[in-house]
Parts: C-alpha cells; sequence; structure tokens
C-alpha cells in the first residue's frame, strides 16, 4: 500500500516532484496584525470581477503539463463562493489540465466555513482543506487578532470530516508574545484530539513591515523569544510526535502518507504557474511574479497587459543553492547522487567543503547518499541554509 | 631696531577671556592693521586660512607702537598654545618673551591653565602685567579679582590694569605699561648668532617656517645656519617679520622676532625649543630649555575600512611632516587588522590628530583605549618601555612596573573642593598643596598616575563641579605602582584590543565592565562563548554569550523563495565579514562599539 504513495505524500525530496499550480485570492474580511501576505480588505465589491480576470488570465496562458497539485491560497479564499473557486479550478483544468489523484487545496478561515460550504468545495473539485486554527486559546486568538473562536476552529474541522474531506490541514503559531507553553500544549491537544490528517506549526515571526513590527519596535507588545520559541518546537514535535504524526518539514507534520505534495514540491524545487493578484510561478530556473494590487490585476487582465511584475532568472549555481536552502527543509534531506544529477556534480563540489563544516559542526548528518539536516540543525536551518547558498 | 626699543610679550589667558579681543585692539592702536582692513579675531582669522594653506601663521606679530615719552618701540606679541598637552611649547615661547600680559576676566577670574602658563611665565623670571578684561560686563567683579591677581604675582590691586577690549578702554594704557614696565632684551649684538626656534610649521609650498626671536648675534638672508640640536645645516633662503603679514627682510637683529625659510622638509628638523646659529661663527652652547617632545599617551589607531590602510599610512606621514611631537610605528591586531600604534603628548594633542585625520584626510578611524606608557623592569635587570598593553612581558618575568604621574592642578570654587578631593582620592592622588586664592576659589595640586586621567577625569571634574573648576597637569615622572595586565578572552582567545594595564585594584571593574559589554555587543554563535577577563590565567570575571537555540525561517512557500534566498544570502554577506577570534564570529562593529564607550568617556 505504501509503496504506492507517491514520494511527495510522504515528504521525501524527489527530483520528480511533479507540476503545481498556486491560485491567488487576495482577500480577508480583516487583516491579522502579523501577517505580511499579500492580502486586502473590504473589497467585496471587487471579487466578482476577480474571479472573472482569474478565469480569463488562466485561460489565456498556454497550459503546460498537467497538475499534480493545485493550491488556492490567500488571503481568506473561502470569501469566495465554492461556485467562484470551482469556475477558477474548471479554468485550470482546461488549460494545464489536473493529473489523476492531483492534490487540490483550498485554505480556509474558521469563521468562513461550515458543512454545506465544504460540500459544495468537494462539489467543486477540492479534495484537501488547509484552515487557520492558530491556537485554541481566547487570549492568544485575541492577541493574534484573530476573529474566530477555538469552538469555532474545532467545529470547522469536524465539519470538514462530517462533509467527507478527507484531507484536512490544521494550521497553528505558536511562540507569540500572549502564549505560555501551558497554552501551547492545549492548543496542540486540542488540535490532536480533533484529529486532522495534517499539521502546519509556525513559529510567529515579526515581518518587517507589518502591525505587529512596529508594535514591537515601538515596545508595545515585546518582540518574540527564540529560545522560547525552540522549546515550543520541541514541546511540539513531541505531542504531535506522540499522537501519531511525524514531522517531515521544519514547520510541517503529517499522519504517513498525507505531506502536502503541493507544499513539497516547493522544497524540491519544482516547477509551478502562478495565477491571481500577487502570486509566483517557477518554470525551469525562471521565476516571476504578478502585480500585487487586485485592482491592477483585474485591469490588466480587462486590457489584455501582462499581469506580471517582475521575474528573476536564476543561473544554475543559484538554482543549485536554492535547491539545498529548500530541500534540507525536509526531514528526510536531500538526496546527493540526484541533486548532482539534476545540478551537475560541480554544484556538489563547490558545496562539499561548507557541508563538511555543517556536519562536523553536528547541524546535518549524512546516511548514504542523503544528507538531512539533525534536529539541532533544523532550528538553525538559516545557519545551514546560508552557508549552502 | 636697537635693543632699547625692543620688547617681546605674549598673552596668558584662558580661551574666551578676550585674548583676540585684546590682540585686535593692540594691532589697531599701532596701526599695524588699518580700520579699513580691520576684521574682529584678526589673527585668528589668519591662522583659519593658514588651514586652507594661503596666508602662514601668526606665530607672532611685530607692531610700532609710539608711546607717551615720544619714542618708537618694536612691540611682538607671540603667540601661546593655550592646550593642556602642550606645557613645554608654551615654556619655549615664553622664553622668547621679555614679558608677559596676564589676561583674566573681570566676571570669572582666573583659570587652571592660566595659573600653570602664569607660574611657568615667573619661573621664567618675566615681568607680569596683570590685567582685568571685560570691565564693562554687568556681571564684572574687578575689586575681588584684582585681589585674587595680586595675591599670585604679588603686587598691588591698585596695579591691576581695568580695560575692556571689546570697547577699547583702558587698552592704551596697556601698550604704555609693555613699555615702561618691561625691560628690553639682553642679548649681546657682537655675540655668534643664537636665535630661539619658539615654533615651527609645515607649509606645503615653502616646506618648514621656523619662528625664532634672535637672542645673540644677527641673522641674516642668505646666511648659513645651524640647528644646533638637530645638527641640521642649510641656508637661510628667507627671512621676514610679520606685520602682520609676512614681509621679508634682510637682517633680523638681537631682540628682534620674526621666520626663517630654509628649505626644510619636516618639522623634526627644526623643533620648538631648538637653538639657530651661524654655521661660519657658531656659537658654543645652544639655548638652555631644549627638551625632546615626550609622548605620554598611546592609542592603536585603525582604519575601519581594512583597504584604508595605505591611505592611513600616508596621512599619518604628512601630519608628521607638521608636528614633531607626533610618533607612530606600524602595529596588527587580531581585532582591528593592520594599524599604527600612534605616541601623543597628552588628550588633546590626541584628539586634534584624530580629528586631523577624519577631517583632513577623509578617514573613517578606530582608536584603541588610551594608554599611557610603562616602564617595565625585567627579573635580567633590562627595562623596556610598554606602548601597548599586548606587549607587557609575562608576569613572571617582571620585577616592577612604573607609570607616569603628573601633576594635576585643579582650580575651583571652595565648595566643590570636598568633591574634587574624593575624585582625586579614587584615582590614586596624593594631595600634594591647597591654598586658597580666594576665599571664594581654591587651587589644588595632585600627584596622580596619568594612566588615571586618561579615562573620564575630565568628564567626572566637569559634572562634578557644574563646570566650575578648570584643570592642568604636568608630567612629573615615574614611579612604581602595583599594575596588572587584564587580558580579555573569547571562548580562551584572548582580544588583543581590550587587553589594558591597570592598578591591581581595578581590575576587576574593569574586567566585569568589559565582559559585561562584550555580552551585550557579541551575537550568539552556535555554541557557548565564554567571555573572560583575566589576569594572567587568573579570571577574575566572566560572562557567557549562549548558543543561538533557533534561528530558522518558519515559512517558506513558493512565494517566499527568492526573498529568503536574499535574506539568506545577506546572512551570508554579514559573516564573511566577521572578524574570526578563534571560531568564534565577531562583527567588526562590536570591536568599534565596545571601544567607542571608552573614548566617549575620555573626550574632554
Amino acid at each position: 500500500m505504501s509503496l504506492a504513495i507517491p514520494a511527495t505524500r510522504t515528504g521525501s525530496w524527489t527530483t520528480e516532484a511533479g507540476f503545481g499550480v498556486y491560485v491567488h485570492i487576495p482577500f480577508c474580511t480583516h487583516r491579522c496584525h502579523y501577517c505580511d501576505f499579500n492580502t486586502y480588505e473590504g473589497q467585496e465589491a471587487l471579487h466578482d470581477a476577480y474571479v472573472d480576470a482569474l478565469v480569463d488570465g488562466i485561460m489565456g496562458t498556454p497550459g503546460e503539463r498537467p497538475a499534480t497539485s493545485v493550491f488556492f491560497g490567500g488571503g481568506t479564499p473561502t470569501l469566495l463562493r465554492p461556485e467562484q473557486l470551482g469556475r477558477i479550478l474548471r479554468a485550470v483544468e482546461a488549460t494545464s489540465g489536473i493529473a489523476p489523484a492531483a492534490e487540490i487545496t483550498v485554505e480556509a478561515n474558521p469563521e468562513t466555513v461550515d458543512e454545506r460550504i465544504f460540500e459544495g468545495l468537494l462539489a467543486a473539485g477540492f479534495n484537501r482543506v488547509s484552515l487557520g486554527v492558530q491556537s485554541l486559546v481566547p487570549k492568544v486568538l485575541v492577541g493574534l487578532g484573530r476573529t474566530h473562536s477555538a469552538e469555532r476552529a474545532l467545529d470547522a474541522i469536524a465539519a470538514a470530516r462530517r462533509a467527507g474531506v478527507s484531507d484536512v490541514n490544521a494550521d497553528l503559531i505558536y511562540g507569540s508574545p500572549w502564549e505560555t507553553d501551558d497554552d501551547w500544549i492545549f492548543s496542540l491537544q486540542g488540535v490532536i484530539d480533533a484529529a486532522p490528517d495534517h499539521v502546519s506549526a509556525y513559529a510567529l515571526t515579526v515581518e518587517e513591515g507589518t502591525p505587529l513590527a512596529t508594535l514591537v519596535t515601538t515596545g508595545r507588545v515585546p518582540d518574540v523569544d527564540p529560545d522560547l520559541q525552540a522549546a515550543r518546537h520541541s514541546i511540539a514535535s513531541e505531542l504531535l510526535g506522540a499522537a501519531g504524526y511525524e514531522r517531515y518539514e521544519v514547520s510541517n507534520w503529517a499522519m504517513p502518507g498525507r505531506a502536502s505534495a503541493h507544499n513539497v514540491l516547493y522544497w524540491c524545487a519544482g516547477d509551478y504557474l502562478g495565477f491571481g493578484a500577487g502570486a509566483h510561478g517557477h518554470l525551469d530556473g525562471r521565476r516571476y511574479w504578478t502585480t500585487r494590487l487586485p485592482r491592477d490585476f483585474i485591469e490588466a487582465v480587462r486590457t489584455g497587459s501582462s499581469t506580471t511584475a517582475g521575474e528573476e532568472v536564476l543561473t544554475r549555481d543559484t538554482r543549485a543553492g536554492e535547491a539545498l536552502m529548500l530541500g534540507l527543509r525536509l526531514t528526510s534531506g536531500v538526496d546527493l547522487s540526484a541533486y548532482a544529477v539534476r545540478f551537475g556534480s560541480d554544484a556538489l563540489e563547490r558545496r562539499a567543503a561548507a557541508l563538511r563544516d555543517l556536519e562536523s559542526a553536528g547541524l546535518i548528518e549524512s546516511v548514504a547518499e542523503r544528507v538531512h539536516m539533525t534536529p539541532r540543525g533544523t532550528l538553525l536551518g538559516n545557519e545551514v541554509g546560508s552557508s549552502l547558498l | 631696531m636697537d635693543l632699547k626699543h625692543q620688547r617681546a610679550i605674549a598673552v596668558i589667558a584662558h580661551i574666551d577671556h578676550g585674548k583676540s579681543t585684546l590682540s585686535d585692539r593692540l594691532l589697531q592702536l599701532t596701526h599695524t592693521v588699518s580700520d579699513r582692513d580691520m576684521r574682529a579675531q584678526y589673527l585668528d582669522r589668519m591662522d583659519l586660512e593658514r588651514e586652507r594653506g594661503i596666508t602662514i601663521k601668526a606665530a607672532a606679530v611685530r607692531m610700532e607702537y609710539k608711546a607717551d615719552d615720544g619714542e618708537t618701540y618694536e612691540v611682538n606679541l607671540i603667540d601661546t598654545p593655550g592646550h593642556v598637552d602642550f606645557g613645554y611649547e608654551v615654556s619655549r615661547s615664553l622664553a622668547a618673551c621679555d614679558g608677559v600680559l596676564l589676561l583674566v576676566d573681570a566676571a570669572q577670574g582666573i583659570e587652571a591653565q592660566t595659573l600653570t602658563n602664569l607660574y611657568l611665565a615667573v619661573d621664567a623670571g618675566l615681568e607680569i602685567i596683570p590685567i582685568l578684561n571685560k570691565i564693562d560686563l554687568p556681571a564684572a567683579q574687578p575689586e575681588k579679582y584684582a585681589e585674587e591677581i595680586a595675591g599670585l604675582v604679588a603686587c598691588d590691586p591698585a596695579d591691576v590694569l581695568r580695560i575692556s577690549a571689546k570697547t577699547g578702554e583702558g587698552v592704551e594704557g596697556v601698550l604704555e605699561a609693555i613699555v615702561a614696565r618691561v625691560p628690553s632684551p639682553q642679548g649681546d649684538p657682537n655675540a655668534p648668532l643664537r636665535a630661539l626656534v619658539f615654533d615651527s610649521v609645515y607649509d606645503t609650498f615653502r616646506g618648514v617656517i621656523a619662528y625664532v626671536r634672535v637672542i645673540d648675534g644677527v641673522l641674516k638672508k642668505r646666511m648659513p645656519i645651524r640647528f644646533m640640536v638637530a645638527e641640521k645645516d642649510v641656508e637661510a633662503d628667507e627671512i621676514g617679520v610679520m606685520a602682520p603679514d609676512a614681509q621679508p627682510v634682510d637682517t633680523l637683529d638681537t631682540g628682534e622676532v620674526g621666520y626663517v625659510i630654509a628649505g626644510i622638509k619636516e618639522v623634526s628638523l627644526a623643533k620648538v625649543g631648538d637653538t639657530i646659529t651661524s654655521k661660519d661663527r657658531p656659537a658654543d652652547d645652544p639655548l638652555p630649555g631644549y627638551r625632546e617632545p615626550k609622548p605620554m599617551v598611546f592609542a592603536g589607531i585603525y582604519p575601519i575600512d581594512g583597504d584604508d590602510f595605505p591611505l592611513l599610512r600616508d596621512a599619518l606621514e604628512k601630519l608628521k611632516l607638521n608636528d614633531a611631537a607626533f610618533v607612530y610605528e606600524p602595529e596588527s591586531s587580531g581585532a582591528l587588522g593592520f594599524g599604527f600604534r600612534c605616541g601623543f603628548l597628552g588628550l588633546l594633542h590626541m584628539e586634534i590628530v584624530r580629528e586631523r585625520l577624519e577631517r583632513e584626510f577623509d578617514l573613517s578611524l578606530i582608536a584603541t583605549a588610551p594608554s599611557v606608557g610603562y616602564e617595565v623592569e625585567l627579573m635580567d635587570g633590562k627595562k623596556i618601555d610598554v606602548r601597548n598593553p599586548t606587549d607587557l612581558p609575562d608576569p613572571g618575568g617582571i620585577t616592577e612596573i612604573s607609570e607616569p604621574y603628573v601633576s594635576v592642578m585643579v582650580v575651583t570654587p571652595s565648595e566643590y573642593i570636598g568633591t574634587i578631593m574624593q575624585m582625586c582620592q579614587d584615582r590614586r592622588g596624593e594631595l600634594k598643596e591647597m591654598h586658597y586664592l580666594s576665599p571664594e576659589r581654591a587651587e589644588i595640586r595632585y600627584h596622580m598616575p596619568l594612566g588615571e586621567i586618561i579615562f573620564d577625569f575630565f568628564d567626572q571634574l566637569k559634572s562634578g563641579t557644574k563646570g566650575y573648576a578648570s584643570l592642568d597637569y604636568e608630567p612629573v615622572g615615574l614611579k612604581p605602582s602595583k599594575l596588572v595586565k587584564v587580558d580579555v578572552l573569547l571562548n580562551q582567545q584572548p582580544v588583543d584590543a581590550f587587553s589594558t594595564i591597570v592598578h591591581r585594584d581595578k581590575a576587576y571593574d574593569y574586567g566585569k565592565r568589559m565582559t559585561e559589554r562584550l555580552r551585550k555587543l557579541i551575537p550568539r554563535q552556535m555554541f557557548d562563548v565564554p567571555i573572560q577577563a583575566a589576569i594572567g590565567s587568573r579570571v577574575i570575571a566572566r560572562e557567557t554569550v549562549r548558543a543561538k537555540r533557533k534561528d530558522v525561517i518558519a515559512k517558506c512557500y513558493g512565494g517566499d523563495i527568492t526573498r529568503k534566498r536574499k535574506l539568506l544570502e545577506k546572512q551570508k554577506e554579514g559573516k564573511k565579514k566577521m572578524k574570526q577570534i578563534g571560531a568564534v564570529e565577531v562583527p567588526q562593529s562590536a570591536f568599534i562599539e565596545a571601544l567607542k564607550i571608552d573614548q566617549e568617556a575620555t573626550s574632554t
């Protein structure tokens, strides 16, 4: 049975990660103060036009290969009706095509969904739901600026199950200044009890330019404490591990065979198209991103001008460096012989000394041809990544 | 002009007591500068222009004054450096004079600096004309301060002149007093030439310009001359006087003051205090009082950007041309790279040099904490000079370390005497003398290690006395002390830039301060980094920079990759710029910050 599971769903690094399509929905009813994503409040009047523009934009883009994964991210994609999301998905199907057994994820905030919506999403073609739970402790949710209750988040997981969603992910945030160790344990335990297939747990990051960053620099909110976050990461590993989840990436845990194929594609430095405002795509060393403002995006599609706002053509060596920076995020690490075939043995030779240093510093380990980060190295991933670029 | 009609005088005054304004009035009254050409602070402005390479220094100005007795006198006004580090230069300027004007602000009274220079003038046996300036100020208390001054120079308070240089009131009386009270020079016109060099400056176009007073004999244009101390033979290409602009002349007679240009390329060959004689008919002995300039304070100076090292070297070479008291030699530091160990007359001199290097040569510099020069006696009886704490030999091989002491003079309102004594005692001072200048003001003299005042003594003194106390110091020789070297170690590796020599009783304070400071400045590494202060192998203070536990991007998905890669590239670049102390990576900025704090405490 497990042999039938593709590598991407075990969370393994592979040179054959498939092909992805990312669709960005840049709307939220309320923007959380830690968020630095491309999303906007109060643009309900643009929703219909944005859907039209997305559909037109996708239809106007020549298809590549059939998508093995599709991911609708945000913002809050579920601010749109399931039929609207379905229309967009049809456009992807009509152009790129969707491979059999493809993973098709939609992100949702608990306050925007119920059983009926989940049924609609399934009917529209989605088979995986990622829910922004973040915490089950009221004071932490308030601190983070979330508008849903803990109960609503747990209800959403249950509703998805009742509707028949087979793949459910719960997003959590830890290490915020409003949270204690006990709070974190409480949230983890509650989520474990709700039994999603997948849990993403992120250390709260104070991103430049966010309202949270301003609160921190002006001293109104204490800064995050990396030591404390390291401890909370260990707590997550312990509790989730005991419940049967395996950590397959720095911040991601899944039941066996339930890793996110779409996200594994990113960590395998694979190819993907990006649609919508402020979406990124990557095709064979060329990375591009689209215009960020929804209004500009709609206008560009309407007038037939390019929605691309910028691009970066990666050198062979930059690609090789990025591939390690990304690939080593995966717990099982990178297969160096496959890596050498893909990026050239010279790329590997150039990094041989750095790899040796990291190994002697105890940040990475190699087993046969595979190199992976140690538990300590995982929490110091920037040291590893930066020295291998 | 004959000797009888010569007078050379200097003005001794505290900064802001009106020296420049008085000079202006004297230039005007003697018609040296016409009313049409007169600008405020005339001589100071000439100095500023000299900095831009236009005019030569107004080190001395010749004025002609027709006195009440109907005779015309030549009055030379000789400039004195007004800085605490230049006592020797002041003494040479005074040696070129027949008398001094003691100029004191009638609202402030005499200050320590003025007092030091006054004592130098008294020692030189010069006639002193005490003057109270600014009597037009509402806050002036001429009666009170006339008493104070009369007590110091042993005269009748009534003999203290009262003037306002600003309004011109009483200034004529100053010129009359110069003529009447200051004796004419006593040189021998027929003796072999002896001219005292009291200042020398380097000019890009002309080479060294030496300012001299002819004590004996005559100095003639084109004359083969000899700098007796430097043993340098040259020809007097040009001689002249400043009135106030340079005017070439054919002869400088006995008693006259002027300049000599002789194609000399650096001031160290025409040092202040040297004697010029005739090569053909040399004097037997040079004039007394010459002293080799002796650096007292040392610091390593490093370019912040290592690539600037050649620029710094060139700048120091140029600076040396114009500053005989400044010494430097290359050194290297594990923490700071390549630089120079520089020696200065004192802290102010150091400040001046640093400022000139940064301003005139556009260099960004970092200086190590200043230290004094130590004399170290070794087990085998040999004595060595240590100018960099890193060079101190192993304590086992040392029998004795001596450090320079200075005589510190503080003039203060009497209410602060207690504060100042406390401050001096904390710095191992030994009270030598205290007396009241007046019921409200006292002069206190301490002997203290120079090393104790180079850190924050000036600042402490100023803040402890609301700025009312003034300070001066002069070296009084070396004394053995219980000194130890404190090293600072990062992960067991000594960091040379932070090594210092301190008194045994102060070692712990220094060690604690530096380790605490560095703990905050050194970024967390992959392992715990102990920061220790140690005397030899004995650790006296310890802090730890805890190992970094978490440094990883939480989210890295399709839209994040370029941005996160750039973040890591920046992290990698930053790492490359770090200095490696053993296995510890330290940003240059940490050294700079740690040393800066000391300098802030040091600056006056």
